[in-house]
């Protein structure tokens, strides 16, 4: 789906922010992909990723599941995701994964051109490419930025709007921490798509700029 | 979703995860569903961990607290009581968490969630090729639901430009006939967190879609996300941003990157 597609917010905000994720296709390379899809997750293990997880097993911050248990029941055509802050990281990652050949198709979501810039560094050109065109419609309907900066970190939508204003409204009185706050968003999201060091971040900067400190776009 | 009214004890914690807000508190002092706006995400009864208290036991404590006026403030991911049950499901209402549960698999595609694979996959399908452009209109996304009705009001829209419905997407397996769009009759009053309808055509056609788009965001009471993708030519570049930026619309300036790192890798010039 287009689950990491959609996510909203500042360059500045984006700018820690990558999803890399593995995909297959009936037929032509997800029968017997179990082996390299774990290949593929024990790769972004090693680089320290801030969430990792395959949407039917869930992701590293649910409490019941073990990383090694997680990695071992990944099975043909698991959609595996891993988030990184750093296009260092993320290099990394992208340079173990070539020479790993794994022949799964890879996907990186995050800012265009840095992305572009670490696919060049890594020696390989992108194949294709995608862009959001932002939200149409009853927009009206829609909370405020900062809430949609959270909840478009899971694009399947499962950290609610109710969540997470509850969370913030937690962390300004002081109730919750900002990592405590952001785990509990984190949990939600199944897939491991989130970014709870970015809302660790944004919350941080609500505490001590106030809530809807975001500049007008 | 269901909720147990002999185990809830009304303490608001699923009205808060619910990522419809369709939970609220009864006059009876236990939560209740809407049964009409939910979509069967299954969030609710995942995030909320099951904590095993006898009822009569927590409403006791609830009770005494109550009386001396103290508070207590919960954990957000509990339920005292484990009321929280999910239903056996049965078509059409199945629908609803085929399109909102990610951890439930859709029949239709073979993978988990409401999506299909776009770009995700297109070094070893060549789903788009050269001169093509590949749309995705997810509607109800983010985070206000979407009736097929309002589904069908968008794909009907878009149908007289003849676009190519992907065959393996969720929202094209329910139409009846993809030439008008027009879906199902019998799933118009299902509601689902988001629908992704998808289509590719050739990338001069792109701005003549969303100026549909324009027009029928006028006529639905929900959003729409909307993505445009194409295939890259060997130096990178990206096809699409031209003609988008030329019709006047804005790109963000993140997105999704295929790596082209798949095997073995489709190539153009042998299909």
């Amino acid at each position: 789906m287009t689950n990491t597609l959609h996510r909203q917010g500042l360059v500045e905000d984006l700018r820690r922010d990558y999803t890399i994720f593995v995909h297959t296709a009936k037929g032509i390379n997800r029968e017997g992909s179990a082996e390299k899809i774990r290949e593929f997750m024990r790769i972004c293990l090693k680089h320290r990723p801030v969430n990792m997880g395959d949407v039917k097993l869930g992701s590293m911050h649910q409490d019941d599941l073990k990383m090694d248990e997680l990695i071992a029941k990944q099975g043909d055509g698991t959609v595996g995701a891993a988030v990184f802050t750093d296009l260092e990281s993320l290099g990394r990652v992208l340079e173990d994964l070539i020479r790993a050949d794994l022949g799964l198709c890879v996907n990186i979501s995050g800012l265009m051109d840095e992305v572009r810039e670490c696919c060049r560094k890594a020696g390989i050109s992108r194949h294709s490419a995608e862009h959001s065109l932002g939200i149409w419609g009853a927009k009206d309907r829609l909370p405020e930025r900062e809430i949609l900066e959270f909840n478009t970190m899971c694009g399947h939508g499962m950290v609610s709007f109710g969540l997470i204003r509850r969370m913030i409204e937690q962390v300004r009185l002081r109730r919750l921490t900002p990592k405590r706050a952001a785990r509990m968003m984190a949990k939600c999201c199944m897939c491991g798509a989130f970014n709870p060091v970015r809302a660790e971040a944004l919350l941080q900067k609500m505490l001590t700029e106030g809530w809807l400190h975001a500049p007008k776009r | 979703m269901e909720i147990d009214k002999e185990k809830c004890v009304g303490c608001g914690n699923c009205h808060v995860v619910c990522t419809m807000g369709v939970i609220s508190l009864g006059d009876d002092g236990r939560s209740v569903v809407n049964q009409d706006e939910c979509v069967e995400c299954g969030t609710c009864h995942r995030v909320l961990v099951n904590e095993g208290y006898r009822p009569w036991f927590v409403r006791a404590v609830r009770k005494v607290l109550g009386v001396l006026k103290l508070g207590y403030l919960a954990d957000a991911d509990l339920c005292p009581t484990g009321a929280l049950t999910p239903p056996d499901l049965t078509m059409p209402r199945l629908l609803r968490a085929q399109f909102s549960n990610p951890t439930v698999v859709h029949p239709g595609t073979g993978v988990p969630g409401r999506g299909t694979d776009e770009i995700k996959s297109n070094d070893v399908t060549g789903r788009l090729r050269s001169g093509e452009a590949g749309l995705v209109v997810e509607v109800g996304r983010p985070g206000t639901g979407a009736w097929f009705r309002d589904v069908e009001k968008v794909a009907m829209a878009l149908a007289p430009l003849r676009p190519h419905f992907e065959e393996l997407n969720p929202v094209t397996l329910l139409m009846t006939d993809t030439r008008t769009g027009r879906m199902r009759p019998d799933i118009m009053n299902e509601k689902v967190l988001s629908a992704i309808i998808e289509f590719k055509t050739e990338l001069d056609k792109v701005p003549a879609f969303l100026a549909v788009l324009e027009e029928v965001q006028k006529q639905i009471d929900t959003v729409l996300s909307v993505g445009v993708a194409s295939r890259c030519p060997a130096d990178g570049t990206i096809p699409h941003e031209a003609v988008v930026a030329g019709a006047g619309y804005k790109l963000s300036p993140n997105g999704k990157t295929n790596l082209g790192l798949g095997r073995p890798l489709f190539r153009e010039a042998a299909s």
